[in-house]
């Protein structure tokens, strides 16, 4: 294999030689050092042999000396290619032009992805950056990807981050937006106070408008809490004001849990099959027939990987997959264990709705049994200002 | 009495020397029928399909056989392949 790639490199060609003195042929290239391999007799006159290219010159000079015919019959090797090749400039000509125009055609960007955008159109920010001269068919190279970003972030107030990457001819485009805070009204503006939560009013603290509601009335979310339209009675005519103030009320948070009472736990029972799969490309070849011989099993997969070398390797992968037989054993869960898990889990799917100032007035958890599932519902009673400023649309009243 | 070659012979025995170094004698691997390596020959005598004769210090090696093929010559060895049925010595 090796000499064969070695001569290979160096290139050989099939001669065939005539003449009635063939063996003398053979002794005299022995004796003149000259390497020949892979001889056949052909007929009686004809034998076929090998020969490398320094060979090969050399033979001219001994080949008046007897009486045979060379000719050549083949070239094989990597020099006749190369002169091949050196013949058809164009060809090699036409291949470097299609490398580079390769390499050119990929400093284009093909298309552009956006990550991490919620509330900010993906059209508005590829608008945006179609604008700013970054599309399909931009040429990377002159783009200034930094300069792109902060042109980005000035573009759109809603954004606190871009990140732009280029990938190949793929272009990821990364934002992060900002939160906003609650949007604040010109004190000029007339406005009502609303309820944003569902709630019982505990207590109105009314700076400016007219409170409508008063301590101990439910109000849903978006009612009006104090007005901005404040009733002259004396003139019959009313103003709109610009109305703030706070607003407590006791809310209330809901949540449920539950939990099975009887669990079912695997276990293993020490017996094991290995299946052995060898993985050539997507072509996946089994050493193991038969079927997994347990009812109830855990799979382990590993797997190997010939040549790996970062993320270019060989497609060849050895799969071992172990399976583990197993027997369900049912456990009845502790009740105490089970109802604070439940508990947990009321409270943290609870935690996240209550905002951070409010203050916590009672929590109440009620459990229920039913077809062996424990169930549990966290009630939450909190006192917060829900008092938020709307805009009074001009032409309602 | 003494001729050159048994001078060498016995003192090739007597020292243990390998012969075909010492006698110039050809050495000769076979695998199987497949395969026949003659090492320290004198040149190829004859060459056809199935019969090669090459000449040796002493005598012609002759080997019979089908599809016979040179796989390799040099100055010092042969390295024949086919179908080998007869390996012979002939004076």
């Amino acid at each position: 294999m090796v000499l064969r790639l070695w001569n290979y490199m160096r290139g050989y060609v099939i001669i065939r030689v005539q003449g009635l003195t063939l063996e003398r042929f053979i002794n005299i290239c022995m004796a003149r050092d000259i390497y020949l391999w892979d001889v056949k007799r052909i007929d009686n006159t004809t034998l076929e042999t090998k020969i490398s290219i320094e060979g090969f010159k050399d033979l001219k000079k001994i080949v008046r000396k007897i009486d045979c015919k060379v000719s050549i019959f083949e070239k094989h090797g990597y020099p006749f290619w190369i002169h091949r090749l050196k013949k058809r400039k164009m060809l090699l000509l036409g291949a470097f032009f299609c490398f580079l125009l390769l390499v050119f055609v990929s400093t284009f960007i093909f298309s552009i992805e956006i990550a991490g955008n919620e509330n900010v159109e993906k059209a508005e920010i590829i608008s945006k950056l179609n604008n700013l001269g970054f599309k399909p068919g931009a040429n990377r190279c002159f783009i200034n990807l930094r300069k792109l970003e902060n042109q980005l972030l000035l573009e759109i107030d809603q954004l606190a981050w871009v990140g732009v990457e280029i990938k190949g001819i793929k272009a990821k485009v990364e934002v992060a937006e900002k939160i906003l805070p609650p949007n604040k009204i010109d004190k000029d503006i007339p406005c009502n106070v609303v309820a944003q939560k569902n709630g019982v009013i505990e207590k109105v603290i009314t700076k400016s408008g007219h409170a409508v509601v008063k301590e101990g009335d439910i109000v849903k979310k978006g009612d009006i809490l104090i007005s901005g339209i404040i009733q002259l009675e004396h003139i019959g005519n009313s103003i709109p004001v610009h109305s703030y103030g706070d607003v407590y009320a006791k809310t209330y948070y809901e949540a449920m849990g539950e939990k099975n009472l009887t669990e079912i736990k695997e276990k293993k029972t020490g017996q094991k099959f290995v299946k052995k799969i060898l993985n050539l490309g997507n072509v996946e070849l089994s050493f193991n027939r038969g079927k997994i011989p347990y009812e109830f099993y855990i799979v382990e997969k590993r797997s190997k990987k010939l040549l790996q070398w970062r993320k270019i390797g060989l497609p060849v992968e050895l799969i071992i997959e172990e399976y583990y037989e197993v027997n369900k054993i049912e456990i009845t869960v502790n009740e105490v264990e089970a109802k604070n898990h439940v508990h947990k889990e009321a409270l943290d799917s609870i935690l996240e709705e209550i905002p951070f100032e409010a203050e916590i007035l009672n929590t109440q958890i009620d459990f229920t049994v039913k077809d062996g599932v424990l169930y549990g519902k966290v009630i939450i009673e909190a006192l917060e200002n829900i008092a938020v400023q709307k805009t009074l649309q001009i032409g309602e009243d | 009495m003494w001729e050159n070659g048994g001078i060498k012979k016995g003192l090739a025995e007597i020292l243990e020397l390998p012969k075909d170094i010492i006698l110039d004698l050809p050495k000769i691997i076979m695998i199987g029928n497949l395969q026949i390596y003659i090492e320290n020959h004198k040149g190829i005598l004859e060459y056809t399909d199935n019969r090669i004769r090459i000449n040796t210090k002493n005598g012609t090696l002759r080997i019979i056989g089908k599809n016979l093929m040179l796989k390799n010559i040099v100055a010092e060895e042969i390295f024949i392949v086919g179908e080998i049925n007869q390996v012979e010595f002939i004076d």
